[in-house]
């Protein structure tokens, strides 16, 4: 609670200073505003920097097209934001939290003409759609990475909260790095925040001190980590933003990255002509959600050519992440052979694969 | 569970205690001057971003450091003009100040979220090499790690073995006879609270620069309210702050710790071993006279007529 209403002060002066903008702005000509409410920082080289990245993408390749950003807004004030935005002519919204989700369904009730796009929930509306991408299944490439860099066959993850979505990432990762190395271990820990920074670098040296030389994390922002793990001289894989990489200038090895720019792009070309559609939308590296960061300098050739052939083959339709016969942590096989685990289970995880240390609740 | 692991959990244990142990030893002297600052919290969130901000523009994490303990004991002063001269509340002071102090933060931090720093440079103990199970990444601490203990000598020595100690717990027992002895009773409590400010500010510095090397708004998570219950779990003695410290860091590193070995124990009932043991520390010693708090602990000190 507190959290949330010391951000107050601060949220009431972004408005008020928003506000003023579009009252400037508003007087020039402009065909499709767009409207990005973000829990966190637009710079965290994380989460909220994907998102950010992505409508100014839009901004700058689509003519007539203005962005307003409002960054740490609260669950509460939500749905005041997204109204305010529509004020000043926001007609596309990305309200970009998970808990944005309701409040901003209730605005879009209200506002019938504005099309709201919704990442990673799931209630979809004539215009009110929902898109993510397939992380789980791309943690594998990942793990493939992680398997063939590590010298300790100990890699590490650090996760923020036990959901299913992230048990899945780890469950790709430590496949992917198992597929290629048997060998592997992934030892798992949460720090039951999203982003207690301090704990996080903790939890990154706590893996360290187990052996763990190659380290990946599902939180708000990576930098803690990366950071830790880079002055121990250990590798990171990173994730959400390819941005993370300036912090492991030695260590960095390549990360799973967000790539929303073109689908947001195309989402308000298809507003501006009438086109838009609604839709429940998963996608992956094939239709260019995600993308590979580019690889860092500590990493071989032919690691390099063998990561993006496990690429190509899953882009190819020849490798299934999660096909089993796949077992968890106590031996029960989870998925049966040949069974697949589908696209829309990856948030049904509530188990570990054999081999990953760690609690999965 | 062999060596290794007891080094592991020693050496995180006494990272992540310290900043714990600066904060203490701030409210320590804050409250034998008999003010209670609930805004603990808002001091170390000014640092850590003062402090974060100051390391990336200057380029150097000692200034950085030097700024943020200034930019603490500025905060604290109107914490201290407050109830001092105002003669307001202290918990509504308190309270204030934590809502300031984090609406700061947020402002001084906001350009230079997602900065790269380097974070202080750490030196291994000498010696320890020598020591079989001791990996590279255990006991290497950046100096304010090393300056933490003699820190809290320092305030021993200066609440228990100066002239001006004593007259500072003479304003926190007792300020009307404070008074009648001659004592500037204003003066003192000013001194108190700049002090809680410089080291209040130098705790949150030391998390943004030295452990998470990034900032992020509201990062210190609680620590500043940790760091009361310390005050009260140490019993207002700048030398038990330390174990107090070193034993709420360590539960956090235990944590860590057992989940990256795969022991099964609930992380949240780990989180909670330092509050159940202030727990015990009220229940057992409330009553006695010896380990009571400050006897004007809280109370506004209205002047003698």
């Amino acid at each position: 609670m507190e959290a949330k209403r010391r951000r107050q002060p601060r949220k009431l002066a972004l408005l008020l200073i928003g506000i003023l903008l579009g009252g400037v702005v508003s007087a020039q000509q402009s065909s499709l505003v767009i409207g990005l409410l973000l829990p966190g920082p637009k710079n965290d080289a994380g989460y909220n920097q994907s998102f950010y990245d992505a409508v100014m993408q839009v901004q700058r390749n689509v003519p007539g097209v203005r962005v307003i950003v409002a960054e740490y807004v609260t669950d509460a004030e939500a749905e005041s934001t997204m109204e305010t935005m529509i004020r000043q002519g926001a007609k596309l919204i990305f309200p970009c939290a998970f808990a944005f989700q309701y409040p901003a369904l209730a605005v879009a009730a209200r506002n019938p003409s504005v099309y709201f796009m919704h990442p990673g929930g799931w209630e979809v509306k004539p215009n009110f759609s929902n898109f993510f991408a397939t992380t789980q299944l791309h943690f594998y490439i990942m793990g493939v990475a992680a398997g063939l860099m590590t010298k300790t066959n100990q890699i590490g993850f650090v996760a923020g909260m036990p959901l299913g979505y992230t048990l899945g990432n780890v469950n790709g990762f430590h496949l992917g790095a198992r597929s290629v190395n048997p060998k592997v271990t992934t030892r798992l820990l949460f720090t039951f925040s999203w982003g207690d920074t301090t704990k996080e670098a903790a939890a990154a040296q706590a893996l360290l001190n187990q052996g763990c030389d190659v380290i990946t994390m599902h939180l708000d922002s990576p930098v803690a980590v990366i950071q830790t793990v880079e002055a121990a001289g250990a590798y990171t894989i990173g994730f959400m933003s390819p941005e993370a990489r300036k912090y492991a200038p030695k260590g960095w090895i390549t990360g799973l990255a967000f790539n929303w720019g073109d689908y947001f792009t195309e989402s308000a070309k298809a507003v501006m002509n009438g086109t838009w559609r609604t839709g429940f939308i998963r996608r992956g590296l094939s239709e260019g959600f995600l993308q590979i960061a580019p690889f860092g300098s500590a990493v071989p050739e032919s690691v390099r050519q063998k990561v993006l052939a496990v690429a190509e083959d899953y882009k190819a339709g020849r490798i299934d992440p999660f096909k089993g016969p796949i077992k968890d942590q106590k031996g029960v096989v989870r998925i049966p052979a040949g069974v697949v685990w589908g696209n829309e289970k990856m948030g049904d995880f509530d188990w570990l694969v054999e081999g990953i240390i760690g609690e999965p609740k | 569970m062999n060596w290794q692991f007891f080094g592991d959990l020693l050496s995180g244990t006494i990272m992540y205690g310290v900043p714990l142990l600066y904060m203490t030893l701030g409210a320590v002297i804050e409250q034998r001057a008999g003010m209670v600052n609930l805004g603990l919290e808002g001091i170390m969130l000014a640092g850590a971003s003062t402090g974060f901000a100051m390391s990336v523009a200057a380029g150097n994490p000692w200034i950085g450091i030097g700024m943020a303990a200034l930019a603490g004991a500025l905060l604290n002063l109107i914490y201290a003009y407050l109830v001092v001269n105002r003669k307001a509340s202290q918990l509504a002071s308190g309270m204030t100040l934590m809502f300031l102090g984090s609406g700061i933060s947020a402002v001084i931090g906001r350009p230079y979220v997602g900065a790269g720093i380097a974070g202080l440079a750490r030196y291994q103990l000498p010696g320890l090499a020598l020591v079989p199970w001791v990996t590279r990444t255990m006991f290497s601490y950046d100096l304010l790690v090393y300056l933490a203990v003699p820190s809290a000598l320092f305030v021993w020595w200066l609440l228990f073995r100066t002239r001006y100690g004593l007259s500072l717990r003479a304003v926190g027992e007792n300020p009307s006879a404070a008074f009648a002895a001659g004592r500037r009773i204003d003066l003192l409590k000013y001194s108190a609270s700049i002090m809680c400010g410089l080291l209040g500010g130098i705790a949150g510095a030391h998390l943004s620069i030295a452990l998470a090397r990034t900032w992020t708004e509201g990062m210190t998570g609680g620590r500043g309210y940790i760091a009361l219950a310390l005050v009260i779990f140490s019993k207002w003695h700048p030398l038990k702050s330390i174990f107090g410290a070193l034993l709420f860091g360590g539960a956090v590193t235990l944590q860590l710790q057992l989940q990256a070995k795969g022991a099964g124990i609930s992380p949240f009932l780990l989180n909670m071993i330092p509050y159940v043991l202030t727990l015990a520390v009220l229940l057992i010693w409330s009553g006695a006279r010896k380990y009571a708090a400050p006897g004007a602990l809280g109370r506004i000190y209205s002047g003698e007529d």
